[in-house]
């Protein structure tokens, strides 16, 4: 069984999530086989093949105005690719972009498709997919007829692969036909502010509607610079207007697994909670003593956060300089 | 336990729950603070037709059962009292129309309503709370014209009505068959609105002083013929306190959901406080009161159905609903404890906006005077 | 324009699912069910175009005759007709599976209308199963152009341009119709139906298409994905809560515990 592993680039490196899916590759049995097919990317192809027995280049990538290749273009050419390499399935991690092509890629291999995936299990020989539904509150078993599949799976969901003998990339090229090429980009905009990083992030400090105001949302962005931390926010934070719509944690948002996650006031509703359970240490203020977020916190603190944080960010502040 | 309504009622209440969820009821407590009409509150209210369950079909309405109607009402007001008691209002001033108008001045006061806009009932004055009739308002014919002085006082929707139905002596001798009602539309020369009341509760609705300074309207203003007023101003109050007692039940069943939800969530001494049975019996009082209430109101709008004779059971209903509402509000402070008391938690609100429901439309005092005459009968 | 909306009938997205403990399968006894999320923004999205410009909107739905509820609330707020796909086996599909039936249910309203669909919406994910493979499958099978996670369409010369929200941005498109495209959240809520609106709409006649009228004899590719059913997460527990009326010590504590734990 062989699973195409698509590698998309971060900062110009292989994401760590798509190098995961070489780990849930391996735990699926399958060989795989990593594809990269963005503009400059031979480092970062010569990264992943540290971790990889087979790496694959894609020359003639037809791209959008950011140099990655567009959604028709990389739909075409994954399906056609794994014909070519006799795959059985695609794996992807679960970023927008990858979603969206998910299903395209399974239709024309003539597979199904499986989204979102936070882990897997081979039960006599069939692999079993675990993806959650309903908000994070259920989740779900899915197996695809004879293993045959393109998922998309969380980041974090897998551990980094370990390194062994570095392959050689080889460069490949499949012909995608114009009819592939429907939807014509004209132009994209980029959303003012800094490039948001929470899936990366160790520390992350989010706020929810308890911060009161864009001034009161001051106080997180505060103690996140204290901390390098990255900053995140809940639904109504985001549809207040305090922060932009790339700093959203929860189901509607990012899904993200820091070391320490410090949650200000942010009741804890299931949209959100999904999106930062596995968070490895989390910490919530909340002047609501029976708010949700509690009962998921190894720190809780009941109180206000505006005379929390400004306390915390000096305490912080203090522990630093020690 | 609930009013047994249709299954469109059931539909259409489903879309005003999910509207008086998302839009009013955590937005009412901004407004509940400062007192100012939220205006983008009402428009969208407007938007969705809220108003226009008083106009019958005949008139553009929507042709719901007064049932339906009371469960739309009573959802309001779970929202916000003040929300409701402004759509509440519309009815009480369109009533004095229905009774003793024709069919233009229905028309026009109906098209007002079915655009979005408010009416005001002006019959309170200074010196005329309970007793109606000692109102000092006047309106002396001239020529073929009435000229309108006086103020009145405690006007629901005041400021923001299109319409006002206002009481006056056509004939100060002769007491109560000396009053008369008239329909005077917003921007008449001479009515203006006075100061607005800063108000305990209620607090989205607004309410003012109504002053009338030469007011000339035309004969055809007159709704009725001379000296209907204070018979037009009973029927109109007799037909309005059930909608006012629908009202006061939905503040109840607010309170209540509001205390079991604390009750269900809070722990103390190691579990919920809704184990206790303390709690449980609280809880069961203001539920039985709060129904019984409900089904007074439903009983009074079914003797409206068949046209048979509903004051008593329309004073009752109003009575016991505004009772249930001071109740049920005051428990549920108490269940909530020092939470109640406090502002960051929604109670202390709903017992300030239930002390109204003992006072207008007549002070339950009037209620009982009413029963308590139908009772005794002549002796 | 003419625009198709499918619509996924979900259980209410604001009550909390948990598995029945019985039979291990999603309780959703406590949650109405509701059209999704996703799929209202495309339905408002698509009313308001035509009111800006000129069209119309028809809503379809696969599932049980039950989903003519929801239907019913898409005509209220400016759907002019709806259809629900319905039979024996229609309440549990794949997403390939209701992707085919949508497409052959689009060709049968088409040819009872007497028009041609112009754009397709879906909402970009539904609130219960967020498979989000519902429209992509949808494009594939009709081999339309597809445009994803929009949040705003407007007409250009032979077709339209469509807005597609990404994670640091937003792409713009051109492409022809007929397209199909998914829905995100534009900046704007659905309205809410009018009480006349609702009424009339609950008149209305939605008529069921049966996998006859669809002229397909059998649900016959098989499901490619398989549920074997559900389980719920590992539940973390709480740790300390710390109440204290001074927030001085209150930070102290929290502060303490943190490091004790190696957390900052």
């Amino acid at each position: 069984m062989k699973y195409l592993v698509y590698v998309e680039l971060k900062n110009g490196k292989p994401s760590g999530a798509a190098l995961e899916l070489l780990s849930a590759a391996k735990k699926a049995g399958a060989d795989a086989a990593a594809v990269l097919a963005e503009s400059g990317c031979e480092d970062a192809a010569a990264e992943t093949a540290k971790f990889a027995s087979e790496v694959i280049i894609l020359d003639d990538v037809i791209t959008d105005p950011n140099g990655r290749p567009t959604e028709d273009f990389l739909t075409a050419a994954l399906a056609k690719l794994a014909a070519d390499e006799g795959a059985d399935g695609v794996l992807l991690s679960a970023a927008p972009f990858n979603r969206n092509i998910a299903p395209r890629i399974a239709s024309r291999m003539g597979v199904g498709c499986v989204t979102d995936v936070i882990g897997l299990t081979v039960e006599g020989g069939t692999v079993v997919f675990t993806r959650p539904s309903y908000g994070g509150t259920v989740l779900e078993k899915q197996s695809a007829a004879d293993n045959k599949v393109v998922a998309t799976i969380r980041s974090g969901s897998f551990d980094a692969p370990e390194e062994g003998a570095a392959c050689e990339p080889v460069h490949k090229s499949v012909a995608v036909d114009d009819a592939d090429l429907k939807a014509k980009i004209t132009e994209f905009i980029a959303e003012a502010g800094e490039v948001v990083n929470l899936e990366d992030a160790d520390v992350i400090v989010a706020g929810g509607r308890g911060m009161g105001s864009e001034e009161g949302f001051k106080l997180v962005e505060d103690l996140a610079n204290e901390l390098g931390a990255v900053v995140g926010a809940s639904r109504p934070a985001i549809e207040s207007g305090w922060v932009g719509r790339t700093h959203q944690v929860g189901q509607s948002g990012k899904i993200v697994a820091p070391k320490l996650y410090i949650a200000c006031g942010i009741s804890g509703a299931m949209q959100h909670v999904s999106g930062m359970m596995d968070s490895g240490y989390i910490v919530a203020i909340n002047k609501d003593e029976d708010a949700p977020i509690f009962q998921i916190a190894d720190v809780g603190i009941v109180g206000d956060v505006h005379k929390i944080l400004p306390l915390m960010i000096d305490a912080v502040k203090a522990h630093k300089a020690q | 336990m609930a009013y047994l309504i249709s299954d469109e009622g059931k539909d259409l209440l489903k879309d005003v729950r999910e509207f008086c969820n998302n839009e009013v009821k955590e937005q009412s407590k901004e407004f509940d603070l400062s007192g100012e009409w939220p205006q983008a509150i009402y428009d969208m209210a407007a938007e969705m037709q809220l108003g226009t369950l008083d106009v019958p079909e005949e008139f553009g309405g929507p042709g719901l059962s007064r049932i339906d109607h009371a469960a739309i009402l009573e959802e309001m007001a779970k929202a916000d009292a003040g929300f409701a008691t402004s759509f509440m209002t519309n009815g009480l001033s369109l009533h004095p129309i229905e009774f003793g108008g024709t069919k233009e001045q229905l028309k026009s006061v109906y098209d007002v309503i079915l655009k979005g806009g408010f009416g005001a009932f002006c019959l309170t004055e200074p010196n005329a709370g309970c007793d109606v009739s000692n109102g000092s308002t006047t309106a002396v014919k001239d020529g073929d014209d009435y000229i309108i002085n006086g103020t009145k006082c405690f006007i629901t929707n005041g400021p923001v009505a299109d319409f006002f139905t206002v009481f006056a002596k056509t004939d100060k001798s002769a007491g109560a068959k000396g009053m008369s009602a008239f329909l005077i539309f917003k921007g008449t020369p001479g009515l203006s609105i006075g100061s607005h009341e800063n108000k305990m509760g209620i607090r989205l609705s607004q309410t003012s002083d109504v002053i009338l300074e030469d007011v000339r309207v035309p004969a055809s203003a007159m709704l009725g013929k001379e000296g209907d007023g204070f018979k037009i101003a009973m029927k109109t109050l007799d037909i309005a306190r059930t909608w006012c007692g629908i009202v006061a039940v939905g503040l109840a069943q607010r309170a209540i959901d509001e205390a079991a939800a604390y009750a269900r969530t809070r722990v103390q001494f190691g579990k919920p406080l809704g184990r206790n049975e303390v709690i449980q019996f609280k809880l069961a009082d203001m539920q039985m009161a709060t129904e019984a209430a409900r089904q007074l109101c439903a009983y009074s709008l079914t003797l409206m159905d068949r046209g048979e004779d509903y004051t008593t059971a329309s004073a009752t209903a109003k009575c016991k609903a505004g009772d249930a509402a001071m109740y049920c509000t005051t428990e549920a402070v108490q269940i909530l404890g020092g939470y109640g008391f406090s502002r960051d938690y929604p109670v202390e609100k709903l017992m300030r906006d239930a002390k109204i429901f003992q006072l207008f439309e007549g002070t339950n005092e009037i209620q009982r005077l009413v029963v308590g005459r139908s009772v005794i009968g002549k002796c | 324009m003419e625009f198709l909306v499918c619509v996924k009938q979900v259980p209410d997205d604001s009550v909390e699912i948990h598995l029945n403990p019985e039979t291990s399968t999603p309780d959703l006894s406590q949650a109405d069910p509701e059209a999704g999320a996703f799929d209202t923004y495309a339905e408002e999205l698509a009313v308001r175009f035509i009111e800006e410009n000129e069209g119309s909107v028809t809503v379809v739905s696969v599932g049980t005759e039950d989903n003519k509820t929801c239907i019913k609330n898409s005509i209220a707020v400016g759907a002019s007709s709806g259809y629900v796909v319905a039979d024996e086996g229609t309440d549990c599909l794949d997403s390939a599976q209701v992707a085919d039936l949508l497409a052959a249910a689009a060709a049968k309203i088409e040819e009872q209308e007497g028009k041609k669909f112009d754009i397709i919406l879906c909402g970009k994910e539904s609130t219960d199963a967020i498979g989000g493979q519902v429209g992509p499958l949808l494009a594939e099978k009709l081999n339309l152009p597809l445009v994803e996670n929009a949040v705003e369409i407007t007409s250009v010369d032979g077709g339209i341009s469509v807005k597609q929200e990404t994670d640091t941005g937003f792409m713009m498109y051109e492409i022809a119709t007929p397209a199909v495209v998914t829905i995100s959240k534009p900046d704007y809520d659905p309205r809410y139906p009018t009480i006349r609106s609702k009424m009339a709409a609950r008149k209305a006649k939605i008529p069921t298409l049966s996998l006859s009228d669809l002229g397909i004899t059998d649900l016959a590719s098989e499901a490619k994905i398989s549920s074997l059913g559900f389980e719920e997460p590992k539940k973390r527990q709480a740790g300390i809560k710390i109440n204290e009326t001074e927030a001085e010590e209150a930070v102290k504590k929290a502060m303490d515990q943190m490091i004790a734990d190696k957390a900052l």
